[in-house]
């Protein structure tokens, strides 16, 4: 089955500032393509220029087989775009809000109002369609925004960081809604966030982006297993190439670096280290790729009690997309 | 179509906008109300809508007060009475439009069959078309007594004739009668007795008139207001681009003509009802509450395109502060500077003759003074469509440079 995105290339300069660098992935028919990546990575820019928001400076991309630069009006048909921001009319229902975007389409009547009913049940609103959406509460809000941007049916959905500012309920439902829409209707799907806990949740494949560059592209469990079992961030009073070598030949240790400062030691969101408020020591950290965390941590204390050498922090950082940005970044996708 | 659709889903949001309701609608009736004087006319109308003429009677005969009773029956002007030395003075400070003089010798001139000379003095800055007026109600009143007195003094002589030879009797047939009274009219046409002259000039050009004031300030609101709105396009441009609607139009397949089209024709839909509600008022409004109703039946065809195109320039305007500014905050300055500074530099606050003696041809360069000098002519002057043509055409420009400047510098990305 063709690709329903392919992208080659992609770039969005602004003057000197080069807000996505080249990047170059596709999506396949039906399925759920995550973009993960802190704020300001470029998740953003690249969906609006696949949208026909903004002009690409340069690269081609072409969606349900039609250019992104010449077929331009015949990609917007086929594309959906639910932005971050509430893109509503906060004095108007929700019916009403749907049925502009709905004509801005090209729906009109009987196939208009069939259209608006479906989505409305999609996003569970059908019972509160014609209260003013200015009255509904921040989830509700972020469940028309989807449904106005899957009014026209669209053949790809971009959603761009959906969830942000949504009580846990409401996510839940906007995640039911997602899955339902690629399992029942074949509905392919673009999903940008900096929550890893949601790609995982919902994307088939990631690509990982930051500084405007796609730095790793595969699926969540070829991406996690780049870590292997874990990554140990350990402080130590001291370190020399000899240790590193030594460290990187005991069993159940895939790979050891010196992380350069100033990342050093990265303190991730739930650690102790963070939960404690400690401030980064001056100290060299090292980063420690294991095959196996638990087996790898018992035999890096045992040489380094050998050795007699202190240990000044240890963080143990179970596989998962976030351990993967970190590894790839040195730096948290919530930066 | 799908233009439209962006277009019926401003005017539904603009129906819930209270506040820019009241702007387009209520806020410029009360400034014609406060401005025009209209409130206080309810309290203080005498029913008496005539144009008050100065008159100096330096007479005081019975012709000069068959002359002042003939103006005062003619309707449309009354006479007043001034002494000579303050009615100069007032004339001088420009407090009297017009002055009547009465000459000394009119009544016994009248009497002894001499020519008698009237004479209205203008002030440069008077309205000319009240001039006009007077001057026709003044050669009405003096054509009548010409004629009357030299059908009288003619129908005397016959009467003398006849009573000092009884035998001539047959002499005035009915032949003789008809040729004395056609030869009597023809006199009063070609020598009348009674002659007025206007002896300053009324005007030199169209700018130096002042005109009513009362109709000037509501063609001056109409122009203000209808600019103004430009400010209400350029906003729910920036809200659309705040809540982010604006991307989502983008991402539609929608050209961007189309789109900015969609977002101004509303604006443009708005001042056109916003016209018509301003001018229902002062033709309508006005009368109901006692004050001079504003005469647009008499050039409708004319106001209307001048109303149109001053909407099409309004929202043009819009266009181009949603492409200049960058914050809310910017485009409420632009509104409050620049409109207004707009608005007053082209004559919709102070009158234009003033702007003109002390700003020379600054206020040209502003869209306001182009739509305000064509309302003038049309409601105040009574001139037609050719008369404005070139008013039309300048506002035309103006609509067509705004949009120009406003796709050039928009920021659709």
């Amino acid at each position: 089955m063709p690709a329903i995105l392919e992208v080659e290339n992609l770039v969005k300069k602004y003057g000197d500032f080069e807000a996505v660098k080249g990047i170059s992935f596709s999506v396949e028919q039906g399925e759920v393509f995550g973009l993960l990546g802190p704020n300001g990575a470029g998740k953003t820019q690249t969906i609006s220029m696949l949208t026909g928001v903004i002009t690409p400076t340069s690269g081609k991309a072409r969606i349900g087989g039609f250019d992104l630069h010449t077929q331009m009006s015949k990609v917007k048909e086929i594309n959906g775009l639910v932005p971050q921001d509430l893109a509503l009319y906060p004095t108007l229902s929700a019916r009403a809000n749907l049925n502009f975007f709905g004509r801005i389409y090209g729906l009109r009547g009987r196939q208009l109002k069939e259209r608006v009913d479906d989505v409305l049940h999609v996003v569970a609103l059908t019972e509160r369609a014609d209260q003013v959406v200015d009255k509904y509460s921040g989830g509700m809000k972020r469940r028309v925004n989807i449904a106005a941007g899957l009014v026209h049916q669209p053949r790809l959905l971009f959603l761009d960081e959906p969830t942000v500012g949504v009580d846990p309920q409401s996510r839940n439902q906007i995640f039911e809604s997602v899955q339902r829409l690629n399992r029942e209707r074949g509905m392919s799907v673009v999903y940008t966030s900096h929550y890893m806990e949601e790609v995982e949740l919902l994307c088939n494949r990631v690509a990982i982006i930051d500084q405007g560059k796609i730095i790793a592209l595969d699926t969540i469990k070829n991406l996690i297993a780049m870590l292997g079992g874990g990554v140990i961030y350990i402080g130590l009073a001291s370190v020399d190439e000899n240790m590193l070598a030594q460290l990187a030949a005991l069993p159940a240790v895939k790979a050891v670096e010196l992380v350069p400062p100033p990342v050093s030691p990265p303190a991730l969101e739930g650690s102790v280290q963070e939960k404690e408020g400690k401030t980064p020591t001056a100290n060299p950290v090292i980063k420690i790729v294991a095959e196996h965390n638990q087996e790898a941590v018992l035999n890096v204390i045992e040489y380094l009690n050998q050795k007699n050498i202190s240990l000044t922090s240890l963080d143990i950082l179970q596989p998962n997309l976030e351990s993967v940005f970190l590894h790839l970044t040195g730096k948290k996708l919530r930066e | 179509m799908k233009a439209l659709s962006i277009t019926l889903k401003d005017l539904q949001l603009l129906v819930k906008d209270r506040g820019s309701l009241f702007q387009y609608f209520l806020l410029p009736l009360l400034f014609v109300l406060i401005f025009s004087g209209g409130l206080s006319s309810i309290g203080s109308s005498t029913g008496d809508t005539r144009m008050a003429l100065a008159v100096v009677n330096l007479d005081g005969g019975t012709g000069a007060q068959s002359l002042l009773a003939g103006i005062d029956a003619a309707g449309g002007v009354r006479t007043e009475l001034y002494d000579q030395a303050e009615a100069e003075s007032l004339l001088d400070e420009n407090k009297l439009g017009r002055l009547l003089f009465i000459p000394a010798d009119f009544s016994a001139g009248l009497s002894a069959g001499r020519p008698v000379t009237l004479r209205l003095v203008a002030h440069p800055d008077a309205s000319a078309q009240e001039t006009e007026s007077v001057m026709l109600v003044l050669e009405g009143v003096a054509n009548g007594m010409t004629l009357e007195s030299q059908i009288l003094a003619s129908l005397r002589q016959m009467g003398d004739m006849q009573a000092g030879n009884p035998d001539a009797a047959q002499a005035f047939s009915t032949d003789r009668l008809v040729a004395q009274a056609s030869n009597q009219f023809e006199q009063s046409r070609t020598r009348p007795l009674i002659v007025v002259k206007q002896t300053v000039p009324a005007q030199q050009g169209e700018s130096e008139a002042m005109p009513d004031f009362g109709k000037a300030v509501l063609s001056g609101v109409t122009v203000l207001f209808v600019f103004l709105s430009a400010q209400t396009a350029a906003r729910s441009i920036y809200e659309e681009k705040k809540v982010g609607s604006f991307r989502r139009l983008m991402a539609a397949p929608l050209s961007r003509p189309a789109l900015l089209a969609g977002k101004i024709l509303p604006n443009f839909l708005t001042a056109l009802v916003q016209i018509l509600v301003i001018f229902l008022f002062g033709s309508l409004g006005l009368r109901l509450i006692g004050a001079t109703p504003v005469p647009f039946e008499d050039a409708p065809l004319a106001v209307t395109l001048v109303s149109i195109v001053m909407a099409l320039c309004a929202s043009a305007l819009g266009i181009v502060i949603a492409a200049i500014a960058r914050t809310e905050n910017q485009i409420g300055g632009m509104g409050t500077l620049v409109l207004w500074g707009m608005g007053l530099l082209g004559g919709c606050i102070a009158p234009a003759f003033l702007l003109d003696r002390y700003l020379g041809p600054l206020p040209k360069i502003v869209p306001q003074y182009w739509a305000n000098r064509a309302f003038d002519d049309l409601l105040l002057r009574g001139l037609g469509l050719q008369d404005v043509a070139l008013e039309l055409a300048i506002l035309l420009g103006f609509a067509m440079l705004f949009f120009v400047i406003g796709l050039w510098r928009f920021d659709f990305e």
